[in-house]
């Protein structure tokens, strides 16, 4: 075949590529970070100091990781809006396995886990192997999950946990809470599996290109069960850490908070209608709006204007990016 | 779009600038407001009274809320920022019993005294999570109920027939004091009131006014109808008079909020037992205030509540009133 | 025997009997041209060869053995590539990880059993090929969508080519083409040919068929209408053909 030597490109880039690829995903949103830092730092004495920033990670935590739930399952073009309720039964069968069963403390972190797990198996399933869309099954599921924690509960929070689990919420090894230890850790496996394993890319191009994915090989139907299982297993956890944090499982938790996951995805650069996703971005996102919620409660807005604040830095961080993606490609 | 960036967020910041508070002066004491959330003139009125009643104490204070009485986890998390400001005092809302133990344990170990606004904690839960509450003051809403009761026995007496009682959110624990309270009280006062149905109204006027509805025709002796709160109250009133029997069945609603005010002045709702969280706010901080100046706070102090009626508002004589909204 | 048989192969969607029992034996290195009117069951037959959907009947043989009702991952696996009219390219993600699609190397992590995608081999492997294949890309880190049809196109290709296929199918190449393209789409099928590599074309344009082709099998409402070879042939016989004239 033709082979000349002036037509032979895909030269390596001047730069490390496939560090910047990866960590450029969502420069806007950090820059938009560090100037709510700045700001807040200007505007109010309390803001600066490491506990006040302990403070804002372990408010971000819960929100963080069903951020990254949201990620995975948006990369895929899917949505996953029973996170919220998830969490909350989860929280409440994990409190539930210790408190009213009396089984030994490690059993609520297992079936927190598990019973995050199966409501993403069902929610794969119906969508994967029915067929249902996802936003109406895991709509379904948000009024299913929430209505059995109400069930089993009678509505009212079970208190009282055992020593280690209280610990996990509320201890501070170090000065610094569990739950941040968590968040992180969660947050560096959740990264590694989206952005460096085959499991995350194949999310990516099935969001991207669903036909594509299935002639390349791709189980998709196996794949959108497995990502739904994995953002469950995450409001799993997210749950687990409420649990532990305010020692109750508590049926109303988590009331909307799929909502808020979803715009920490989104305001990470993560695409809505999936094939390009990043758990950093969402790390990121989500510590926008804690560090946001956490400067104007600290400034005392009234909560009204917290929520206008939070939905217009969303907007503006998406038509940010917009406008850099409109510029790259031309 | 660096610079565009960085505009958008010195905009921000800006935003955030003028919406601030101003400055708080240091030398007097600062007390910390946590409420549910403003959206609701229950709340409304409260908030009301804690910036009169710290006027008059001269202390300053910052009032905070989150965007629903739902909203658990974001109230935990705007405790623990409000601690950051080390207020003299926590005055707290408590979305549900358990959800702000761990902020209050950390404010007990600053030395912060802790304030169980509108009787949302429960104090034996609350000392074992390391929690101390310097007292609790509120509305006693088993005792609001007790009063729709002993006014219902007293509008209806000599009347035999059936009564509905409409609870709030199945398993809030509010509704359930105060339907509860009606039942006990009605049952001693009022023998020949016999309650045929006592169903969740979800605090919904919809609901509430399908639950009159399915009852009236179970029941066409129907006399008399108990809310767990003012709006369904108004639900149930509108079936009432849909059916054709406007002003022979009693329907007594507890809040006293302006919908119901009006309804009563026009002659539809019978009454409502009337909480008045505006003296709950004020007094709340007067209380806090004789704690800091080391004085003696009871551990539980219930407002009083007044029921609201036609002839009560015309006479306009009790003293309460002027806390009506 | 042949390379690819193809006996009896049956296909309907609902009420619709798209092939109605299609026979096709193809040998290793041989170009065969598939043609036929729009809706003659040329793509349903292809993707039945990828796996994409599953015959109703029949029976595929390739290289000995039956890959009937086989995943598009194990056919794939065993040598049979398909460039698709559409290109079937994750067009947000780079030309490297379109090229390596559902079969990325992957090296352990740190000595762990955990395995991450060899992102260093990926780069290195698609940039040969690339060269190898001569396509204009600006580089192999470039997201697809990016990229004009051409060299789109181009991706396709090194896709298709990268692990030693035994037979490319291709659905419409040059469709979209400009007239120096289409040459190069040409060129690289002679080429395929000569490294004994067996292709099907699919083709509206008569005159790529018969520049490259050994033989053209026309396809007429779900059957094999004719089967002939091109020196055998000619453009008015195989036109009759599609639309069954003749």
């Amino acid at each position: 075949m033709a082979t000349n030597d002036s037509s032979t490109a895909a030269a390596a880039g001047p730069q490390s590529g496939l560090r910047a690829m990866r960590f450029s995903v969502r420069l806007e949103s950090l820059l938009v970070l560090a100037v709510l830092v700045v700001a807040l730092s200007i505007l109010s004495p309390y803001f600066l100091s490491v506990s006040n920033f302990l403070n804002i990670l372990l408010a971000t935590a819960v929100i963080g990781i069903l951020g990254f739930g949201a990620t995975f399952v948006i990369a895929a073009a899917g949505i996953d809006l029973s996170l919220g309720s998830v969490l909350a039964l989860s929280g409440v069968l994990g409190a539930l396995s210790v408190n009213a069963l009396d089984l030994p403390w490690p059993v609520a972190i297992v079936t927190c886990l598990a019973v995050g797990a199966f409501c993403g198996l069902i929610n794969g399933l119906l969508n994967a192997k029915a067929g249902i869309p996802a936003f109406i099954v895991t709509l379904g599921m948000l009024g299913v999950a929430r209505g059995l924690g109400l069930v089993f509960t009678n509505g009212q929070p079970v208190y009282g946990m055992p020593d280690p689990i209280v610990f996990l919420g509320q201890g501070r090894p170090f000065g610094v809470p569990m739950p941040v230890f968590v968040f992180i850790a969660v947050a560096i496996v959740a990264h590694f599996v989206l952005a460096y394993t085959r499991f995350g890319k194949y999310a990516q191009v099935i969001g991207d290109n669903e036909t594509a994915a299935r002639a390349m090989g791709i189980r998709v139907d196996r794949h959108r069960i497995a990502l739904y299982m994995v953002s469950g297993t995450l409001a799993g956890v997210a749950g687990l850490l409420f649990l532990a944090r305010v020692n109750a499982g508590d049926p109303t938790a988590g009331l909307n908070y799929e909502l808020t996951a979803i715009t920490a995805a989104i305001l990470g650069g993560t695409n809505l209608f999936g094939g390009r996703a990043s758990v950093l971005g969402t790390l990121i996102g989500a510590l926008v709006m804690g560090v946001l919620q956490n400067g104007l409660n600290l400034l005392a807005v009234s909560s009204f204007y917290q929520q206008m604040a939070i939905g217009a830095v969303l907007v503006l961080a998406v038509w940010l990016d917009q406008v850099n993606r409109a510029r790259g490609q031309r | 779009m660096r610079i565009k960036t960085i505009a958008t967020g010195m905009s921000a910041a800006l935003l955030a600038a003028m919406l601030a508070t101003p400055a708080i002066a240091q030398d007097k004491p600062v007390f910390g407001v946590l409420l549910k959330t403003l959206s609701n003139p229950f709340w409304g009125a409260m908030e009301q009274g804690i910036e009169d009643g710290t006027k008059e104490a001269n202390v300053e204070y910052f009032l905070q809320a989150v965007e629903s009485d739902q909203a658990a986890e974001p109230q935990l998390n705007t405790c623990n920022t409000m601690l950051q400001r080390k207020p003299a005092v926590m005055i707290t809302a408590a979305i549900n019993s358990t959800i702000l133990l761990p902020c209050l344990k950390q404010a007990t170990e600053m030395g912060i005294p802790v304030v169980d606004l509108d009787a949302n904690l429960d104090h034996d839960i609350a000392e074992k999570a390391g929690v101390k509450i310097a007292f609790t003051i509120g509305s006693d809403n088993t005792e609001a109920g007790a009063k729709g009761a002993d006014f219902m026995a007293e509008h209806l007496k000599g009347k035999k027939g059936s009564v509905l009682v409409i609870e709030g959110l199945a398993g809030n624990i509010t509704g359930q004091k105060r339907a509860k309270g009606f039942a006990d009280r009605l049952a001693k006062v009022a023998p020949d009131l016999k309650i045929v149905a006592s169903l969740p109204g979800d605090w919904d006027r919809q609901k509430a006014a399908n639950i009159t509805n399915d009852t009236l025709t179970a029941n066409p002796d129907l006399v008399g109808i108990f809310c767990a709160n003012d709006t369904m109250a108004l639900g149930a009133v509108e079936s009432v008079y849909a059916a054709g029997k406007g002003g022979e069945i009693a329907v007594i609603g507890v809040d006293g909020n302006t919908d119901a005010v009006k309804s009563i002045k026009a002659g539809r709702l019978t009454a409502s037992v009337a909480q008045l969280p505006y003296l709950v706010g004020k007094q709340a901080v007067e209380k806090a205030k004789t704690l800091l100046e080391g004085g003696e706070v009871k551990k539980f102090t219930y407002v009083d509540t007044l029921v609201l009626t036609k002839e009560v508002m015309e006479a306009g004589t009790d003293p309460n009133l002027q806390y009506v909204k | 025997m042949s390379l690819l048989e193809l006996d009896g192969i049956k296909k309907h969607f609902g009420p619709v009997q798209v092939l109605l029992g299609v026979d096709l034996k193809i040998d290793a290195g041989e170009v065969v041209a598939l043609v036929g009117d729009n809706g003659a069951g040329k793509s349903t037959l292809m993707k039945i060869i990828t796996g994409i959907h599953k015959p109703d009947g029949g029976t595929i043989r390739f290289d000995g053995t039956d890959i009937s009702g086989h995943s598009p991952g194990e056919i794939r696996e065993r040598g049979i590539e398909m460039i698709y009219q559409d290109l079937a390219l994750a067009r947000m993600q780079d030309v490297a990880s379109n090229i390596f699609l559902g079969r990325e190397p992957t090296r352990r992590l740190l000595g762990t059993p955990i395995r991450m995608i060899d992102r260093a081999r990926i780069e290195q492997e698609a940039e040969a090929m690339i060269r190898k294949l001569g396509a204009r890309v600006p580089s192999v880190r470039h997201p697809v969508g990016k990229l004009s049809g051409g060299q789109q196109q181009s991706v396709a290709i090194a896709r298709a080519l990268t692990f030693n296929p035994k037979l490319v199918i291709m659905d419409e190449p040059t469709a979209a083409l400009a007239v120096r393209e289409v040459e190069h789409v040409l060129d690289l099928i002679r080429e395929l040919k000569r490294q004994e590599i067996a292709v099907i074309l699919i083709s509206h344009r008569l005159t790529d068929v018969f520049a490259v082709c050994d033989r053209v099998v026309a396809l007429r409402h779900g059957r094999v209408v004719s089967d002939e070879h091109i020196a055998q042939t000619s453009m008015n016989t195989v036109v009759a053909h599609i639309v069954g004239a003749a």
